[in-house]
C-alpha cells in the first residue's frame, strides 16, 4: 500500500474510533447504572477490559507477523510486527494503570500478586524486551530477527504463564458479562462494554496504521541518506 | 538420525572439554553462587525467619542468577576466532547445534546446582527429604532453564549490552517456571508426599518441552542470516 | 592509455567450457541497504580469482554468500552443473573457507580441532585424514599441542588444514594474510601454491594489492557492490597495478 493510502486508512479508522471513545465517555459517566456490589469504581472496567482485549490481540498480531517475517523475510511484515508491539505495550500499560486504581477500592490495595495482574506485568516486560532488543544490535537486520524470535516465544509462553500464576487462588472477578449461559448483567452494561471493545479495537488499528506508515517513511529516508546505489543506476557512463 | 545425534554429541564433547580445561564459566558461576549464599546468610535474620521456610526460593534465585552468568558466556567463547562462523559453515543441523549447546549448558548448571544445594544445606542446616523426587524436579526445571537460556544466550551475545539484556529477556519468560520449581522443591524438602507436587512437575515438564522445542526450531533464525 | 578504458569492461562471465564456480547476478540486501548489487562471474577449474576492493565494497558479503553462510536476496550459484540450494548443507560441504580468523578453539589441541570439524562434516576416515593434513601444512609434530600455544602463523596453517579437511572443490580465502608477519605469510603462500593442482578453484578476497596480484590468474575489482573491473592480469605489470586500481576505484565511486 502507498503512504497516502495508509494515511487515508488511518483516518478512516481513527474517526469512528474517536467517535466511539466519546460515546463511551457518555455511556460510562451518564448512562450505565452503577454496579451494586463494587460501586462507582466498577466503571473503570469499561476501559480496563477493552484495553486487555486489544493488548492480547496486538501480541497475537506480533507473533503472526514475526513468524511470517522469519519465513518470508519481507520487511513489511517486520514493520507490521513492531507497529503492533508498540500498540500492544501501550494498551498493556493502560491495563496495568487502571487495574491498581480499581484494586485500591475493591481490594483495598494498589498491587497484589493476583494471577491476571502478574501475567499482564510479565507480558508487559516480555514486549518491552522485544522493543529494547530491536535497538540493541549493531546490525538492524539481526535486531529484527531476534525480536521476531522473542515475539513468537512470548505468545507461546502466555498460556503457560497464565496457568502458572492461576495456581494460586484467584481474587479476580469472574467474567460476568460473557458467561456462556448468557449475560446476567444489565443490558446497558453489555452495550457499554461492547462500545469500549469496538472503540479500542478501531483506535488500536488506527495507531498501528500510523506507526506502520512512520516506519515506512523512516526506512525510505534512511535509504535516501545512506546513498546506497539504487539497483537501476548502472555502474558507469559507457 | 545417527548423523544428527552425532552432531549433538560432538558439540557437547567440545563445549564440556573446553570448559573442563579453561574452567572459566564453572568458576564464575560457582564462585558467584557461594557468594550469594553468604550474602543471603547475612541478609536474613535467623532469629526471625526459619531458613528452611524460605530456602527453596533462595536456592532457585541463586541458581537462576548464576545460570544467566554462564549462559551469557556460552556463545561468547564461540566468537573468539569466529568459531561460531566456522561451525555454521559446516553442514551441521542448526537444531543439533542448539541441542548440543543446551545439553552442555544443562550439565554445567547441574554441577552448579549440586554446589548450591550443598552450600545452602551447610550454611542453613537444611536436610533434604524426598531426594529422588527432588532430583526429578530439579532436573526437569533445569532442562527448561537451559533450553530457554541457550536460545536467549545466542541472542544476547550479539547485542551491545550483552550481559545485562539476557536476564531482562529471560526472567519474564522464566518466572512462571520458577514458581513451580520453588513450590515443588520447597514441599519435597519439607517431606511432603510427592503426589502433592504432581501438578508442579507436570507444569515444569510442559515448560521444558516448550522451551526445548521452540529453541530447536527457532535457533536457526537466531544464528543464520 | 588503454588501461583507463578497461574499467568499463562489462561484467559478463567469461565463457569457459564448464565453469567450476558460476555466480549469476548475485544480489544481497540488508534491509534498505544493497551490499551486493548484481555480481556475475564464472571460474574455470583450477583458476584463482582475486577480488580487490576498498572497505565497504561488499567483498565479505559476496564471500559469505558464496560460502553458503548468507542467503542471496536474488541470483544463483552453480557448482559445476549443480545449482546450489540456499541454506542447504550440501552447499557448505563442497566449499572450504579460510579466513583471517582461524575458526579454531584455543583450548583444544591441533588434532582435536581437526577432529571436531571433521565430525561436523561427517567424515569417517579421520584417523588417517588428520595426520595427512597436518603433514601437508608441516604441523604433524604439533598435533597434540593446544592451539593457544601455537604461533599465529602456525594457527593460520592449521586453519588451512581445517579448510582442506573435507576436500572442498572450491576454496574461499577471506583476507588470509591479515595479521601474519612476512615469514608466516610466505609459509602460507607456499602451502597455498601446493594447492594449485589444476582442479581446485580458489577465490581470494583481499585489499592487499601486492600479494593478491602475484598469485592471481584473474583479477576483479569490486566497488559499491559491483565488479567494476574483471579480467585477466595479462598486459598488466605488478608495479602498475596499484595505480590502475586507484584509477578504477576512483572512477567507479564518482
Amino acid at each position: 500500500m502507498q503512504l497516502t493510502g495508509l494515511r487515508r486508512t488511518g483516518v478512516l479508522l481513527a474517526i469512528p474510533g474517536i467517535a466511539l471513545v466519546l460515546l463511551l465517555h457518555w455511556q460510562v459517566f451518564f448512562w450505565v447504572p452503577t454496579e451494586v456490589t463494587m460501586g462507582v469504581i466498577q466503571r473503570i472496567y469499561y476501559v480496563h477490559v477493552p484495553s486487555a482485549w486489544v493488548a492480547f490481540m496486538a501480541f497475537g498480531i506480533v507473533a503472526a507477523c514475526s513468524a511470517a517475517y522469519l519465513w518470508l523475510g519481507d520487511e513489511r511484515l517486520d514493520m507490521a510486527a513492531v507497529s503492533a508491539a508498540e500498540g500492544g505495550v501501550l494498551f498493556t500499560t493502560i491495563v496495568l494503570l487502571t487495574g491498581p486504581l480499581w484494586a485500591r477500592t475493591a481490594w483495598g490495595t494498589w498491587w497484589t500478586w493476583e494471577p491476571r495482574l502478574t501475567s499482564t506485568l510479565l507480558l508487559w516486560f516480555i514486549y518491552v524486551g522485544y522493543l529494547l532488543l530491536r535497538g540493541a544490535t549493531d546490525s538492524p537486520q539481526r535486531g529484527k530477527r531476534f525480536a521476531a524470535v522473542l515475539g513468537i516465544l512470548g505468545i507461546l509462553d502466555i498460556p503457560l504463564i497464565h496457568l502458572s500464576v492461576t495456581w494460586f487462588r484467584s481474587l479476580h472477578p469472574q467474567a460476568v458479562v460473557m458467561r456462556p449461559e448468557g449475560p446476567q448483567a444489565d443490558p446497558s452494561m453489555v452495550i457499554t462494554l461492547l462500545t469500549g471493545l469496538a472503540a479500542f479495537t478501531l483506535l488500536f488499528f488506527a495507531i498501528m496504521t500510523y506507526r506502520y506508515a512512520l516506519e515506512r517513511l523512516t526506512v525510505e529516508r534512511s535509504t535516501a541518506f545512506a546513498g546506497t546505489p539504487a539497483p537501476s543506476v548502472a555502474g558507469g557512463g559507457a | 538420525m545417527t548423523a544428527y545425534l552425532n552432531q549433538v554429541r560432538i558439540i557437547v564433547w567440545r563445549d564440556l572439554t573446553v570448559e573442563l580445561r579453561s574452567r572459566e564459566r564453572i568458576a564464575a558461576m560457582g564462585g558467584f553462587a557461594v557468594l550469594v549464599a553468604v550474602l543471603i546468610y547475612y541478609a536474613i535474620d535467623l532469629t526471625i525467619v526459619r531458613p528452611r521456610d524460605v530456602a527453596a526460593g533462595l536456592i532457585w534465585m541463586t541458581i537462576l542468577f548464576s545460570g544467566m552468568l554462564g549462559f551469557g558466556r556460552a556463545f561468547a567463547m564461540d566468537l573468539e576466532q569466529d568459531q561460531l562462523q566456522g561451525i555454521l559453515l559446516s553442514p551441521i543441523s542448526r537444531g543439533a547445534f542448539y541441542l548440543g549447546k543446551t545439553i552442555a549448558n544443562f550439565a554445567l548448571l547441574t554441577a552448579v546446582e549440586a554446589l548450591v544445594f550443598t552450600v545452602f544445606g551447610g550454611f542453613f542446616n537444611l536436610s533434604y527429604g524426598g531426594t529422588a523426587w527432588l532430583i526429578v524436579a530439579v532436573v526437569v526445571a533445569t532442562a527448561g532453564v537451559a533450553g530457554l537460556g541457550t536460545l536467549l544466550g545466542a541472542i544476547a551475545v550479539h547485542t551491545r549490552p550483552s550481559d545485562s539484556i539476557l536476564p531482562l529477556l529471560a526472567f519474564p519468560l522464566l518466572i512462571p517456571l520458577v514458581i513451580h520449581a520453588v513450590m515443588a522443591t520447597g514441599r519435597l524438602m519439607a517431606g511432603r508426599p510427592p503426589a502433592e507436587v504432581g501438578g508442579n512437575l507436570r507444569m515444569l515438564a510442559a515448560f521444558a518441552i516448550l522451551f526445548l522445542a521452540a529453541g530447536t526450531v527457532l535457533f536457526r533464525y537466531v544464528v543464520e542470516e | 592509455m588503454t588501461l583507463v578504458d578497461v574499467p568499463v569492461a562489462p561484467a559478463v562471465p567469461t565463457v569457459t567450457p564448464a565453469p567450476a564456480l558460476d555466480a549469476r547476478e548475485l544480489v544481497k540486501d540488508f534491509g534498505p541497504l544493497r551490499a551486493v548489487a548484481g555480481i556475475s562471474f564464472a571460474m574455470r577449474p583450477g583458476e584463482l580469482l582475486a577480488v580487490f576492493g576498498p572497505n565497504g565494497a561488499g567483498k565479505t558479503t559476496l564471500l559469505r554468500m558464496l560460502a553458503g553462510a548468507l542467503k542471496p536476496t536474488s541470483g544463483e550459484v552453480f557448482l559445476g552443473s549443480e545449482r546450489l540450494e540456499p541454506g542447504a548443507a550440501e552447499w557448505r560441504r563442497s566449499i572450504g573457507v579460510l579466513s583471517h580468523q582461524t575458526f579454531l578453539n584455543p583450548q583444544l589441541t591441533a588434532a582435536e580441532n581437526l577432529r571436531f570439524y571433521g565430525q561436523l562434516f561427517g567424515l569417517r576416515d579421520l584417523a588417517t585424514r588428520i595426520p595427512e593434513r597436518l603433514e601437508r601444512v608441516g604441523l604433524l609434530d604439533r598435533a597434540e599441542m593446544r592451539v593457544r600455544h601455537l604461533s599465529r602463523g602456525m594457527q593460520q596453517r592449521l586453519s588451512l588444514a581445517r579448510t582442506l579437511l573435507h576436500d572442498p572443490q572450491v576454496i574461499l580465502l577471506d583476507e588470509p594474510y591479515a595479521g601474519l608477519d612476512p615469514h608466516a605469510a610466505a609459509l602460507l603462500n607456499r602451502a597455498l601454491a601446493a594447492l594449485r593442482d589444476g582442479e581446485r578453484t580458489i577465490l581470494l578476497i583481499t585489499h592487499n594489492l601486492a600479494e593478491g596480484f602475484d598469485v592471481a590468474d584473474r583479477l576483479a575489482i569490486q566497488v559499491n557492490g559491483r565488479f567494476v573491473f574483471q579480467g585477466s592480469r595479462a598486459g598488466l605489470e605488478g608495479g602498475e597495478f596499484p595505480r590502475f586500481y586507484a584509477r578504477v576505484v576512483e572512477g567507479a565511486s564518482r
